[in-house]
């Protein structure tokens, strides 16, 4: 089958800067790609080409059977988008904005009052529906922007920072209602710098630094791809004796031992689950009693780490 | 049905506009204090002043086009308070197509702008008695296009400068000129009396088309002597025409592909 939406050398620039830098990626129908990056890598920038609100230089996005360029009007029949930074005036009500976009969508009448309703119950401001968007908080006000795309239900949802600014419950309650469009078949593009949210939402993480993709894959893979990314954290009850480093060091999965304290060892490995049985019966062998064993998986943080050689934040300090 | 579904976002557009224009009740309230309090001080004092006989009249009717004309103004400023708020990626990325979003932006504007100052045109027309039943309506045809053009071209001129302070500015310059080379407030012949470079200015504005239009609907035409109402409906007509396709033209030229950014 072929891919919902197919990227192409996508580029734009602003000036001299590259926002997005020849960005090649397909989204497979039914997926949720979690765009990875610090403010100012080119999420943003993506969205809105793909939206069809700004034109790329060079290249080119084909969405469902449309291509941006040549059928735009035709690729915003096929989105919904939540944007980064909620977009309405102050003077219009939650629920005005909600029911006009809805209608806009082409909502029946009898579907839109449900859906509206039920959305905004789900999100928490059906008691907050007649008030204006200057008497809302920030949170609530991003509330409202995911709600349109929930109300929406398009074929392709782009989801802009969906959780930014809001507080932990309702993080979880909002990533419930993104994973439950995408059940019902909504393909989702998801940009986002908080790294959880990208590894608990996404199918696929493409990471995005300084307009270009580094690198796209499912988020165990990612992890997987770091050398070593794998920690293993053993105590015995007895010291470590050089043979049964050696023996450990054996393991082809195995990068580095570090003998951390006399009877402590940290080992950096690859694919912690497959090896860690082994490594047991190989310390059982050894007449090395385990005390304690505890396992780490790395990060999305390590992985942007890995890719970019920055933090996320300190890329955000890079950014534009 | 999908022409009806079409229709049905371009009247979406339209009612988009009204709802929110009405949603500014203390620019509304002003603004018609400021029309009653023209009237009441401005209009009656000046016309003492004034040799024209029934200036009165003369001076309300044209404040009914004036007013209509400030208004139909105000989508322009919308425009760039959407563009602070990031509405304007919003409504780009709506599945509606750029020339629906413009012309019922037109028509929105124009409509509320419409809806707004009718009730101050009825004023008017209590205030100086007057109405002929069939002019008054050729005269609203008239006004109706008249402020759904002043909206278009509020809409290109904002997405051409693409600098509110600037739009204030300009706007504030083409109201002093469009309205005061106009017979808003005047006579033509008293125009052109005082500088006949002015008074042919006066001739070619849309304002002079509406406002003439507007006194001929009332039956105030005994000091404007439009002998022929069908030339000002077709200088409002082509004005119409103009700026909603050249609107809509330069709406895609300017905003398509991030041109606003």
């Amino acid at each position: 089958m072929a891919p919902i939406i197919q990227m192409k050398d996508l580029t734009k620039k602003f000036g001299n800067v590259v926002a997005v830098d020849h960005l090649n990626l397909e989204i497979e129908e039914g997926e949720i790609l979690g765009l990875l990056g610090p403010n100012g890598a080119g999420k943003t920038t993506v969205i809105l080409m793909l939206a069809t609100v700004i034109r790329p230089n060079d290249g080119t996005a084909v969405v469902g059977e449309y291509d941006i360029r040549k059928n735009p009007d035709k690729v915003r029949g096929l989105l919904g988008i939540a944007f980064q930074e909620p977009k309405m005036l102050w003077v219009t009500t939650a629920w005005d904005l909600l029911n006009w976009h809805a209608k806009v969508c082409g909502l029946s009448t009898e579907e839109r009052k449900r859906r509206v309703k039920e959305v905004l119950d789900a999100v928490e401001m059906w008691d907050h529906r007649k008030k204006t968007v200057h008497q809302l908080s920030g949170g609530m006000r991003k509330r409202v922007e995911v709600a349109k795309v929930l109300i929406q239900r398009p074929r392709i949802a782009i989801v802009d920072e969906p959780t930014a600014q809001i507080d932990i419950v309702g993080k979880h309650k909002i990533w419930n209602m993104l994973s439950d469009l995408r059940k019902e078949g909504t393909t989702m593009i998801l940009a986002t710098n908080e790294l959880y949210e990208a590894d608990v939402l996404s199918d696929r993480v493409g990471i995005l630094h300084k307009g270009k993709l580094l690198v796209c894959d499912t988020p165990k893979k990612l992890k997987d791809s770091i050398v070593g990314g794998d920690i293993i954290d053993i105590q015995l009850d007895m010291d470590v004796t050089a043979r049964i480093i050696e023996d450990l060091q054996g393991f082809k999965e195995v990068v580095k031992v570090m003998q951390i304290k006399p009877t402590n060892l940290r080992l950096y490995l690859n694919r912690v689950e497959e090896v860690v049985p082994r490594i047991m019966n190989t310390l059982q062998k050894a007449n090395a009693p385990i005390s304690s064993i505890r396992m780490s998986e790395p990060s999305l943080d390590d992985v942007f780490a890995h890719y970019t050689g920055l933090t996320i934040e300190e890329a955000q300090k890079g950014g534009e | 049905m999908e022409s009806e579904a079409e229709t049905n976002k371009l009247l979406l557009v339209i009612e988009r506009d009204i709802r929110l224009f009405f949603q500014y009740k203390f620019l509304i309230i002003m603004r018609a204090i400021w029309f009653v309090s023209q009237i009441a001080l401005f209009g009656l004092i000046s016309s003492r002043m004034m040799s024209i006989p029934n200036y009165f009249q003369y001076y309300v009717s044209g404040l009914s086009v004036m007013t209509l004309y400030s208004a139909a103004i105000f989508i322009g400023f919308d425009i760039y308070e959407e563009a602070e708020h990031g509405v304007f990626e919003y409504l780009l990325s709506l599945p509606v197509s750029r020339k629906q979003l413009v012309l019922g932006r037109s028509i929105g504007g124009g409509l509320r702008s419409f809806i707004y100052v009718g009730p101050l045109i009825a004023l008017s027309l209590f205030v100086i008695n007057a109405i002929s039943p069939l002019n008054f309506l050729v005269s609203l045809v008239a006004l109706f296009l008249f402020s759904f053009g002043v909206s278009g071209m509020s809409i290109t001129i904002a997405v051409i400068i693409k600098s509110s302070d600037r739009f204030d500015i300009f706007m504030g310059v083409l109201d002093a000129l469009i309205v005061r080379l106009s017979t808003a407030m005047y006579p033509l012949a008293i125009v052109q009396q005082s500088n006949p470079f002015y008074g042919w200015i006066a001739n070619f504005n849309p304002v002079t088309y509406a406002a003439d239009l507007f006194r001929w609907g009332t039956g105030i035409e005994s000091i404007i002597t439009l002998s022929n109402p069908l030339l000002p409906f077709l200088g409002v007509v082509v004005f119409f025409g103009f700026f909603t396709l050249f609107g809509v033209v330069i709406y895609e030229r300017m905003i398509e592909g991030g041109g606003w950014q």
